[in-house]
């Protein structure tokens, strides 16, 4: 490795170094603050060089990891998501009844397995990765095991994610085994499979499919959804934040490489399974989140539907050529970056009111009644992140939405995009229902005053949401960068 | 016009009665208009103008008689003729019109608004004279309303529903004439009628006024002498009505009884059935008279007796006389009436019978003899008539019911029940679904592993494809 | 550029009534007034710049940036006279319905004038839109100011009505992307090059199967908004439970936005897949004219009824477009003003009503005739117009639209004259439940109108009246854009 390769992947050791930094500040001198602004800073540079890389040369360092501007671009992207968690997490940890510093680590680890995950070209990296990533994760889902408020949602939650995230683990590792069986190499890309010792084109069938249960799990795709609802409601709302951003856009960041831009059969032999998951997951996702009363809960399942509507996507690649690619990889790419915009902006809303009073997070939306009168801001946010889940023009959601229907319409996808119309205006009705209960005259009293830092990461993340929604053209162009 | 008439019957809108009224009055007449208008539509498209001069030169160029197109606009127009001039079928809102105060009654729908109709039918003469079935139809219609009208009016007891009858009646005569093809008669007929039928109104108000708002001619009764003006006048006026010579009534019936007879289809027929409503006209007019200004006095009127109204009545009266001696200035602007003379026996027989008219009503009324010529004493048809031979009922029964429960069943649209079933199904499939996310890990696995298979079979089966 | 700067003047008033509002409900009242001035003022402008120049040039353009240059997506805004005429009665509408909220919004001012100015900017955005993805986020964005205003300050049901008109919209709309969507790249496929202007597309070849699909997505979208059936039932409950300036705005612009979608894009764009429809269209507006007459003769709830003669008219709107043909559109936009300022005022009446009997059923109403008599009077007025009287608009616009559909397709418009019938039923009974007839219950406190009233009623019997009598005031200057758009639709 030389230093060329070694400066690419700065950003990476930037976040492992953070990790390392925290564990010994930790030991040295326990301050929740400085803790907070060493993660937070040390996000913010490794994004900012990650996002300044762009433009150079890709770098293919060991077999294991690829720079190049895709990975530079989502990457980036899945720091900022983390920042924005770093930064929320600490109002929520400080009303916490729990030691707060060791969260840090364990979230600095994750981010550094949603960016190993998006830089993976390689089966074995993507599996260091997604593991890292996903046992942080239990142990920050399951955060709030001393606090008496929530110790049973926590560790219930972390026990079935923990269990059912080793189940798929399993399924993909079994998987990825089989793939080897056939093609010899843990590369994804088949390409340079001519030759080699291989076996009948079965074991890539099956592997595949494996592969597939293990990948759909981590993005909720119906059937393997299950977790999806109980985990979210239970996690701490940062934490479920960040399952839904970041872990969404690092998962399906390698599944674009791997069934769309790597060579090899895989897509044509799980299309139909994905036609498949992506069908329930518009109608069901919708339908299951119609009268939830909880709001984490229900984010969740519409998060469940809006990976659905990113299923369109891959469709539109398998048999089309290469125009349908350039422009299926540039829609999945927006939506995924726009949908972890306006998915942040939404908890990092509840993670604020719950750091004022934890009922927000736990309880139904009758807390959040009137919640617009008493608290604009707060609930101004809200309403906007609604709006951009709904897919409402000049938020970033429509600039996805949009994209979808390109796409789809595109590749003549008539299926898919009538469910996706179809689920779309499902959808609307509970996106409206929490507008509405924002509205209604207050009944209890929230009248507290906001920190400037909080103000400011509220106010940058709506920034984001419109900015993406009302010019997207330099999205658009970073985005055409990296999927050349 | 409609919106006034509408207001002004409608009054003294405490009453929900007289607002129901009035609304009857509007809605029939919308009936004809929107026939009118889509004649109007359709004479448009066929002419491509709809000036007036226009088309009464275009029209003897474009249509050929008789055919299609001529009929259906002639038809439509009458329709709109109909409906304003309250002649069969159209012809149910005049009696109930009077609910409004009588100024109103004599104005609107004695003398001019309800006149509409036959200024229209002569406007365009220049279509109907393309359309002979058509103005065929227009005399049959005249003179059904003019004999149908002319029975219930013997019946009615309301002063002022009598002469709304009765004005139905002469409008009858009015289209009877345009059918026939007396069209200037017709005219004249139309603004002698105006004199004198407004008199008979403005008379009958100042009697209704003098007695407290009685209306009821069996609650009156011997006023020749405690209300001599109004007696005069109504002499007057129901001379005229009746058309005795020398009265301007008498000439323009003349001439169209002659111009009916000469009428190449039905003529005698059509002779025969004017006669006849001449006949009831004099039975009918001479009935009110004599019911109201002889025999008992049943009624007192009181101090002042309306004297207000006389300067009025005093007017019309003497217009009503004198008008017919002059001669109507219009030339050429409507077609000749048929010349020629009928037979001198057709003449004396019209001259005869309304006199033949007024003897009877002498005798029944006055005199009270031949009682069993009194319909009072024959009870279903009396009612038969006095209902208007029934239309009101058979309008009720075929449009007007129909149309209130068919709103009344559909009030909450059952259109809306669609998105009101997608609502439900997808409650219920919420709430099934929901049922499936029970909390239970193993469950989870399970589906879990489930679907695994049901990927892995799915990715197998396209293999060898 | 006096567009932007009305759209501007609109948004700014919004925002500035909003920060106003907690201070002091009064100022922003006022401040929406002002923006609301501010606005005609560039408007008057821009109509004498359009009257002068008319003759060289049908468009005035007023901005062409590029937006998202990666679809050939530009900021176009422009006018001609047909937008311009809708532009300006949303203008007389917006001081009507803020008329009609100064006594009436009484809580959260500030947030109220901002949701109005808002929406009162986005249905001036969608008037003068010219590229169809700033039409759509226009389209889009005028629903959700619209909704709050509902769902806040709405009566009983208001959360229903408000969800179910967003719905609605939102779902049709989703079908119009698709539509447009696929246009744009129908047009990519053919000339390479990726574009949503108007003036582009419209040249686009849009014959054959695909063309008639992308106008069905089109025409769903706009028959929603329009409404005609079976797509209406968002309708009487969204104006039912609106408040008053909300129920103005509803029924006297938002629905024209239908209208407008239908004469801009739906014949222009896509010609001949609208010459083969148009019978089944013309057959659904009769439908709605004829059975949405016959529901409002049933209803209860002033406002209910109110609301479908609103789908009513719009049946004839529906009607004459479809006919295309000179006399049908022209008496389609004189039809869409005429019932703007009818509805507007009916609707004002209702919730003058509603304010001072707290109720909305005729059956606890009647005999008011003698305790309101200037309100009676000019419900009387409202109520003619409605039923078609001539010497007000409203009568001009139906008779030129059965003019013009008779000329095309004659069954249609007998059908539909029908209305002429049923329409007094129901306005009739108006008059006759609420004003005639014995009072029912104690009505002394009930007062006759203000100057304010007044004023706001007096404006739009102006207007109906003036339109009666001079229609060529709108003709003279819709007479040529119709015309070209007449062009347009034949395939020109």
């Amino acid at each position: 490795m030389n230093w060329v390769e070694l400066a690419s992947l700065i950003p990476l050791l930037l976040v492992a170094s953070i990790s390392v930094i925290l564990l010994l500040l930790i030991a040295f001198a326990r301050s929740h603050k400085l803790t907070c602004w060493v993660t937070c800073i040390g996000f913010a540079l490794a994004a900012f060089w990650a996002f300044t890389q762009m433009g150079n040369t890709t770098q293919q360092v060991t077999p294991l990891l690829i720079i190049d501007d895709f990975s530079r671009l989502l990457g980036a992207v899945v720091l900022l998501v983390s920042l924005a968690c770093a930064w929320v997490s600490y109002a929520y940890l400080e009303t916490a009844d729990e030691i707060c510093e060791e969260y840090y680590i364990l979230l600095s680890l994750a981010a550094l397995g949603a960016c190993v995950l998006v830089a993976s070209n390689h089966f074995a990296s993507m599996f260091i990765g997604l593991e890292l990533m996903s046992v942080s994760l239990f142990a920050m889902v399951g955060y709030m095991a001393h606090s008496k408020q929530q110790i049973n949602m926590t560790l219930e939650a972390g026990v079935k994610y923990m269990v059912l995230s080793g189940v798929s683990s399993s399924f993909l590792l079994f998987g990825v085994a089989l793939v080897y069986a056939y093609a010899g190499t843990l590369t994804i890309d088949l390409q340079s499979v001519a030759g080699g010792p291989h076996l009948q084109s079965g074991y890539l069938v099956v592997g595949s499919a494996l592969m597939l249960v293990g990948v759909a799990f981590k993005m909720s795709w119906v059937p393997f959804h299950m977790w999806t609802p109980d985990v979210y409601q239970g996690a701490p709302a940062p934490v479920t934040g960040f399952l839904a951003a970041a872990v969404k856009v690092a998962v399906f960041a390698f599944v674009m490489r791997w069934l769309m831009m790597a060579q090899g059969e895989y897509l044509n032999v799980l299309l139909l399974g994905l036609t498949l998951m992506a069908v329930l997951s518009m109608v069901m996702g919708n339908l299951l989140a119609l009268r939830q009363n909880n709001l984490k809960r229900l984010l969740g399942y519409s998060s469940i539907a809006h990976m659905g509507y990113l299923i369109v996507t891959l469709a539109a690649t398998a048999p089309h050529g290469a125009a349908a690619l350039s422009t299926a990889l540039e829609g999945a790419a927006i939506y995924l970056i726009t949908y972890a915009c306006m998915t942040m902006l939404a908890f990092a809303v509840i993670s604020q009111l719950a750091a004022k009073d934890r009922r927000f997070e736990s309880g139904t939306l009758v807390d959040y009644e009137g919640l617009l009168f008493q608290q604009p801001l707060l609930a101004g946010s809200l309403i906007l992140a609604m709006l951009a889940l709904a897919g409402m023009p000049l938020t970033a959601g429509f600039i996805g939405k949009y994209y979808l229907v390109l796409v789809a319409v595109d590749a003549q996808l008539w299926m898919l995009l009538g469910l996706l119309v179809l689920g779309s205006s499902l959808g609307l009705y509970y996106y409206l229902r929490v507008i509405l209960v924002l509205c209604k005259p207050p009944v209890s009293d929230h009248h507290w005053v906001l920190g400037a830092s909080e103000k400011l990461l509220l106010m940058l993340l709506v920034l984001a949401t419109l900015w993406l929604g009302i010019y997207p053209t330099p999205l658009i162009e970073w985005v055409q960068f990296a999927i050349a | 016009m409609g919106v006034c008439s509408f207001l002004l019957i409608g009054f003294w809108y405490q009453d929900p009665a007289n607002g129901y009224a009035a609304r009857k009055a509007f809605i029939v007449t919308r009936v004809g208009d929107t026939a009118f208008a889509i004649g109007l539509f359709l004479l448009y498209r066929e002419l491509g103008t709809l000036d007036l001069p226009s088309i009464m030169v275009l029209a003897p160029e474009k249509f050929v008689m008789g055919a299609n197109q001529p009929t259906l606009i002639a038809t439509l127009l009458l329709a709109g003729a109909v409906g304003k001039s309250a002649q069969l079928p159209l012809h149910i809102w005049l009696p109930d019109a009077m609910a409004g105060p009588t100024p109103v009654s004599a104005l609107i729908h004695a003398a001019t608004m309800v006149t509409a109709g036959v200024y229209l039918i002569a406007r365009t003469h220049g279509v109907f004279l393309q359309a002979p079935d058509v103005l065929l139809a227009v005399a049959f219609i005249g003179l059904f309303t003019l004999l149908i009208s002319g029975f219930t009016a013997l019946n009615q007891t309301d002063i002022k529903r009598v002469l709304a009858y009765s004005t139905m009646s002469q409008i009858g005569y009015m289209f009877f004439a345009l059918g026939v093809g007396a069209w200037s008669e017709s005219i004249f007929h139309l603004m002698t009628h105006a004199l004198f039928k407004a008199l008979l109104f403005m008379t009958a108000g100042s009697i209704i006024l003098a007695l407290h708002h009685e209306q009821d001619i069996r609650l009156m009764g011997g006023l020749r002498r405690q209300l001599p003006v109004p007696f005069w006048c109504f002499v007057i006026g129901s001379a005229c009505l009746v058309a005795l010579p020398p009265t301007s009534g008498f000439f323009s019936k003349e001439a169209i009884l002659n111009a009916s007879w000469q009428l190449p289809r039905y003529g005698p027929w059509f002779w025969a059935g004017g006669v006849l409503g001449a006949f009831i006209t004099a039975i009918y007019s001479f009935r009110l008279f004599f019911l109201v200004f002889f025999g008992a006095e049943k009624a007192q009127p009181h101090e002042p007796k309306g004297w207000q109204f006389h300067p009025p009545l005093i007017i019309l009266a003497t217009l009503s006389l004198i008008a017919g001696w002059f001669v109507l200035p219009a030339g050429d602007v409507l077609p000749s009436s048929p010349a020629g003379h009928p037979p001198m026996w057709t003449i004396v027989v019209a001259i005869g019978l309304p006199l033949l008219g007024i003897g009877i009503a002498y005798q029944v009324y006055v005199r009270h003899k031949w009682q069993a010529l009194r319909l009072a004493h024959w009870q279903r048809l009396r009612q038969f008539w006095l209902q208007g031979w029934g239309f009101d009922g058979l309008y009720r029964r075929l449009f007007l019911t129909p149309f209130t429960s068919l709103a009344q069943v559909n009030r909450n649209d059952i259109i809306d029940g669609l998105p009101t079933l997608l609502i439900q199904l997808s409650r219920f499939l919420h709430r099934f679904f929901s049922q499936l996310q029970n909390g239970q890990l193993r469950v989870y696995i399970a589906t879990l592993a489930s679907a695994a298979i049901i990927i892995l079979a799915l990715a197998i089966s396209t293999v060898g494809k | 550029m006096q567009l932007l700067g009305i759209i501007i003047s609109l948004l700014g008033g919004g925002v500035l009534a909003l920060m106003m509002g907690h201070k002091s409900p009064v100022a922003s009242r006022w401040l929406s007034l002002a923006s609301l001035l501010v606005a005609s003022i560039f408007y008057t402008s821009l109509w004498l710049d359009s009257t002068n120049s008319l003759s060289t040039s049908l468009w005035i353009i007023h901005t062409d940036w590029p937006w998202i240059e990666r679809f050939g997506v530009h900021l176009l805004l422009a006018t001609d006279g047909l937008s311009l005429v809708l532009i300006g009665l949303t203008l007389v509408l917006g001081y009507v319905a803020l008329l009609s909220a100064w006594h009436e919004i009484n809580h959260r001012c500030g947030l109220f004038y901002l949701n109005f100015l808002f929406t009162l900017a986005g249905v001036v955005g969608v008037f003068s839109a010219l590229d169809l993805f700033l039409f759509f986020v226009f389209w889009e964005v005028m629903l959700v100011p619209m909704f709050l205003i509902i769902a806040i300050w709405g009566h009983e049901e208001r959360r229903f009505a408000a969800t179910k008109f967003f719905i609605y919209t939102q779902a049709s709309s989703l079908l119009m992307l698709v539509a447009m969507v696929g246009l744009v790249l129908l047009n990519q496929q053919q000339t390479g090059l990726w574009s949503f202007s108007w003036f582009t597309l419209t040249q686009t070849d849009t014959s054959g199967s695909m063309g008639m699909w992308l106008m069905l997505g089109f025409y769903v979208a706009f028959l929603v908004k329009l409404p005609g059936l079976p797509v209406h039932n968002w309708l009487p409950d969204a104006h039912t439970q609106a408040p008053t300036p909300g129920s103005i705005l509803l029924a006297g612009i938002l629905l024209k936005t239908g209208a407008y979608g239908l004469l801009r894009f739906v014949w222009p764009l896509f010609p001949d897949a609208a010459l083969a429809f148009a019978p089944i269209a013309m057959g659904l507006g009769v439908l709605s004219v004829l059975y949405a007459a016959k529901l409002a003769f049933a209803q209860n709830d002033l406002k209910r009824l109110i609301a479908y003669t609103s789908i009513s008219h719009m049946g004839f709107v529906s009607l004459g477009i479809f006919a295309w043909n000179q006399l049908s559109l022209q008496g389609t936009l004189m039809q869409m003003v005429g019932h703007g300022l009818s509805s507007a005022g009916l609707f004002a009446i209702a919730g003058l009503l509603q304010q001072r009997l707290h109720t909305r059923a005729l059956d606890q109403m009647g005999g008011l005739w003698a305790l309101m008599p200037k309100l009676a009077t000019l419900s009387m007025v409202f109520a003619v117009a409605a039923l078609g009287l001539p010497g007000l608009a409203n009568f001009i616009g139906e008779f030129m639209i059965l003019l013009g559909v008779f000329q095309i397709e004659p069954w249609a418009a007998s059908l539909a004259a029908l209305a002429m019938i049923l329409a007094p039923v129901y306005a009739l009974v108006i008059m006759q439940k609420g004003f005639f007839g014995m009072a029912v219950g104690d009505k002394t406190k009930a007062l006759d109108l203000n100057a304010r009233e007044l004023l706001m009623l007096g404006l739009l019997v102006v207007g109906l009246v003036f339109l009666g009598f001079w229609p060529n005031l709108i003709f003279t200057v819709t007479a040529a854009p119709v015309d070209s758009l007449i062009h347009l639709g034949k395939g020109g």
